[in-house]
């Protein structure tokens, strides 16, 4: 009797304990799905709110964070309104950071950090350029060091390039060849599982195709 | 009948009752349903809706609706997240009863996003980001050349006065506009220059990430000075290990800085040498030896525990100049000869005491020496000043700052005159010991009030006075506030008086300040109205200089006027500019008026027009700024009337042009005065008459009619693409 009862409720743990992680995997994959709909600053606004949600259930998990403030960070970079997209950055500062101490050997950790002072850089350019152009280069120097291969880290470095050759009235022709290589070499990144970010790859793409 | 049950009995109604069990969880689902409003306001969709440690939830709709469903049973806690509100939390029962929630969110009290005290006050720096001016545009003003003063002269509030370049505030003198840096007085901001010439500040206003230029009605913090108070506030951490290679036709300055883990030291050394620049441009002076000084300044940043940060700034300089002097008693040229030394140390130490509880102690040490020389006369003035401050800041909850603090001030003063004839030397110590203390309590994202007094005792004057300070600010709608400001001021009288006396009384100035503003995107606009009241300014009457009867308190005045301000830096693409507007009405009877007039430093009106313009494809930014201000009034001795005469009007159209070569070398080139307006700024005369009963008269002019400036700003770094760039922009 004893022993039937503890079977079952062994049983029923472990189901629950199962469902728990394969719930994990099921909301993360269904969001990661809902990006290919996302076209407005409200649109990739919900789905980060999807991730904050998976976030708060998973305390010890990075990649919700990361996904909830990439997302925002999107939303930033369309939104038009100047104090809102500093709003708005400043709800990824928190998650950035809680995503730091959780995962501070990832390269993409860094890569996405870049992205993110570049998007506080381009409210203001004119008052903003210098700080946070050299914060978003110290912050894909520190994804680099940590993998060099990091494909999304190497994209971000070419368009910071990009950005101020462009400014400086440099033909920005001599970043091609880089741009090509780092197409031909995207798909030998690996992404450590199917929930690690793998996107950037149509970026690369449309960098390629201004250069022809 | 169960406890007679077998034991296979007892096995099926386990298994029935498990079945039972998991049939209750899938089928126990909860509908939760609702909408989301901000408290008085409409709908807010986007609001993130879930129930707390699990995935269910979801986003509200353009409409603020929501709805989702969950299997959960038991106890939950409903969590509603929305930017700029405060978190909502309801626990929920959840067991299959379907549940209809309409949510009220409260707006987050932020105080980057409550209302401000602005009256009387402009603030600059990249904290605040409805800034009316940016830290930046305090340095990239064309006209100013790299003057923080000389900017500040194209905001309300300010007279440009040619023949000195220092600040005047709204109907005040110049020595009522007190500067410090970082909390500590600065005795001498002003270079040294010679008589009826336009000065610069002492301080290379790139030092600075920000500054508050508060032009009445401000806090309680700060005393001894009557009409304006210029809080400047020197850069946190350098990035990285860089040099400064600065050449412009005036002279070169280099600086290094070094970084460690927890903080940084850069030095500067600098030589100016206006003798080349004065041979190939016409000056209108003759000078015997160009203006020339020499400078160096060493500045550290320590972080220390607790997020505290210790800044040290040193610096020393030594400038000289002779300049040919025309003298009308004398009918003839003489030299003005003048030799300056200057020593500044200012310290200051932000360290957190407990939660919520900051302490700032900042100190500074002036050593000024001016030694001058004219005809047979020699003249030599000393000023040893030290200013010391302890100001405790402490937050209670959101929306009360509590401030208070005490502070010292020392001074020595010694002035020495010499001729063929006579000898003087008269000298003084005085100390100030003052006390304040202030509340600034936010009712509400709406309404803010600031209210604090100050105590005050000066031992050389045997005198103490109390400034009760109160101003308010309220947000009339998301873009527009009005506030107010009201205080009274003190200041010890001149320097020049206080040799001879101490039984006069401090100076007082009543401020009302009433200012609109709204901010709508990158458009600002400020208006404000003001009204001074002036008493027991010092005067001194037609006695003997050396006895202390000559003085008295029995000097009086009004400023007032109003102020407008608009700044835009949205409707002209990559261009931005602001146009300041400044009516003043102003009289006074103080130091040797014989009844109240017009002080020679007011202008009824003031207009400064400023515009800057980014060409992308140049790689430039090109500034350019016109000032007008109206006919000033000067005393003419053989005239009967006091003050009758006016001035002509002054104008100055300048440029300025920078343009970035390469990422680290930036070229700046600027004209002051293009059109060549002709400024003039009264007349000097002789002090007695001549034969003919005449005050002989010579116009009072700028050095040259136009100024250049060729600058080249070169900055060497690991990386190489760091520059100079927010020097000159």
């Amino acid at each position: 009797m004893k022993t039937i009862l503890f079977t079952i409720i062994f049983a029923l743990v472990s189901i629950t304990g199962f469902s728990q992680s394969s719930e994990y995997y099921q909301a993360m994959g269904e969001s990661l799905g809902g990006y290919s709909n996302c076209k407005t600053a409200d649109d990739f606004r919900a789905l980060g709110n999807r991730f904050e949600r998976i976030a708060q259930a998973e305390t010890d998990q990075w990649l919700p964070l990361y996904y909830h403030a990439h997302c925002n960070i999107i939303a930033a970079f369309i939104e038009t309104d100047a104090a809102k997209k500093d709003a708005i950055l400043d709800l990824v500062e928190k998650s950035m950071n809680r995503m730091i101490e959780l995962a501070s050997d990832e390269a993409d950790v860094f890569a996405l950090q870049a992205m993110f002072y570049t998007a506080r850089l381009v409210v203001n350019p004119m008052e903003r350029g210098q700080k946070y152009g050299m914060l978003s280069d110290q912050a894909v120097g520190r994804a680099l060091g940590i993998d060099p291969t990091n494909p999304r880290a190497r994209l971000i470095k070419l368009q910071n390039e990009m950005g101020s050759a462009q400014f400086y009235g440099k033909d920005t022709k001599v970043y091609c060849d880089e741009a090509g290589q780092l197409l031909a070499n995207w798909d030998n990144f690996k992404p450590k599982s199917p929930l690690y970010p793998d996107w950037g790859k149509d970026q690369v793409v449309g960098i390629v195709k201004s250069c022809k | 009948m169960i406890f007679a049950a077998s034991k296979r009995e007892t096995m099926k109604i386990f298994v029935s009752l498990l079945f039972i069990l998991a049939t209750i969880q899938l089928t126990a689902q909860t509908t939760i349903t609702g909408t989301i409003k901000a408290k008085g306001e409409g709908p807010l969709p986007g609001a993130n809706i879930y129930l707390k440690g699990t995935y269910d939830g979801v986003s509200s709709d353009d409409n603020g609706n929501f709805n989702f469903k969950t299997q959960k049973t038991g106890s939950y806690t409903l969590m509603v997240e929305y930017i700029g509100f405060e978190s909502f939390a309801k626990e929920l029962l959840l067991d299959g009863t379907n549940i209809n929630l309409p949510i009220e969110l409260k707006e987050t009290f932020n105080k980057l996003e409550a209302v401000t005290i602005t009256a009387g006050v402009f603030e600059a720096g990249d904290k605040k980001r409805a800034n009316t001016l940016s830290s930046l545009d305090m340095i990239t003003t064309a006209g100013a050349n790299g003057d923080a003063f000389g900017a500040l002269q194209t905001l309300p509030g300010t007279t440009t006065v040619g023949e000195s370049g220092r600040l005047f505030v709204k109907g005040g003198d110049s020595d009522e506009s007190k500067t410090y840096i970082d909390g500590a007085l600065v005795h001498t901001p002003y270079n040294a220059a010679a008589p009826n010439t336009s000065t610069r500040g002492r301080f290379n206003p790139f030092m600075f990430k920000g500054n508050i230029f508060g032009t009445g009605g401000y806090s309680a913090e700060y005393g001894q000075a009557l009409s304006s108070v210029l809080l400047l506030n020197t850069n946190d951490m350098p990035s990285e290990d860089q040099y400064d290679v600065s050449l412009l036709t005036i002279g070169p300055e280099v600086a290094a800085t070094k970084l460690w883990k927890t903080g940084a030291v850069t030095a500067t050394l600098g030589y100016q040498n206006l003798g080349p620049y004065m041979r190939l441009v016409p000056q209108n002076f003759s000078w015997n030896h160009a203006p020339e000084s020499a400078s160096g300044a060493v500045s550290i940043r320590q972080k220390t525990r607790k997020s505290g940060m210790l800044k040290i700034y040193s610096s020393y300089d030594a400038s000289n100049f002779i300049i040919g002097q025309l003298d009308l008693d004398q009918n003839k040229m003489l030299d003005y000869s003048l030799k300056n030394n200057n020593f500044f140390v200012n310290t200051s130490w932000i360290t957190a005491i407990g939660a919520n509880r900051m302490l700032t102690t900042s100190a500074s040490f002036t050593n000024n020496e001016d030694r001058v020389a004219y005809d047979t006369i020699r003249f030599d003035k000393k000023l040893k000043g030290f200013h010391f401050k302890q100001v405790v800041t402490k937050e209670v909850g959101s929306r009360i700052t509590l401030k208070a603090g005490a502070e010292w001030m020392n001074s020595y003063t010694q002035q020495t005159f010499m001729s063929q004839a006579a000898h003087f030397s008269n000298s003084y110590t005085n100390n100030t010991l003052a006390g304040f203390a202030e509340a600034e309590i936010y009712a509400s994202t709406k309404f803010v009030t600031r209210i604090g007094a100050r105590v005050e005792y000066n031992d050389y004057l045997g005198r103490a006075n109390f400034s009760p300070r109160i101003t308010a600010a309220y947000k009339l709608n998301k873009i527009s506030q009005v506030s107010i400001a009201y205080g009274w001021f003190f200041q010890n009288p001149s320097d020049d008086y206080l040799f001879y006396t101490n039984t006069l009384d401090y100076e007082r100035a009543n401020h009302y300040i009433l200012g609109y503003q709204s901010v709508r995107r990158d458009r600002t606009f400020r208006a404000e109205v003001y009204y001074k009241d002036y008493s027991n300014l010092a005067k001194q009457t037609n006695g003997e200089f050396y006895l202390p009867g000559t003085y008295n308190n029995n000097g009086s005045g009004y400023a007032k006027g109003f102020d407008l301000f608009i700044r835009d830096k949205q409707s002209i693409k990559n261009g931005d500019y602001w146009i300041s507007y400044t009516y003043l009405d102003t009289q006074r009877d103080y130091r040797n008026y014989p009844e109240m007039a017009i002080p020679t430093f007011a202008s009824k009106h003031n207009l400064a027009v400023v515009y800057k313009h980014w060409f992308g494809q140049i790689r430039s930014y090109v500034g350019i700024n016109y000032k007008y201000s109206s006919p000033r009034p000067y005393n003419n001795p053989n005239s009967n009337e006091f003050n009758g005469e006016r001035m002509p009007a002054y104008q100055t159209l300048d440029i300025s042009w920078s343009f970035l070569y390469k990422p680290n070398i930036i070229f700046y080139a600027a004209i002051n005065n293009v059109p060549g307006f002709k400024q003039e700024f009264g007349r000097r005369y002789a002090n007695a008459p001549d034969d003919s009963g005449v005050y002989r008269s010579t116009g009072i002019i700028p050095g040259s009619d136009r100024f250049f400036i060729l600058a080249c700003f070169i900055t060497f770094t690991k990386k190489g693409d760091q520059n100079q760039m927010d020097k000159i922009q």
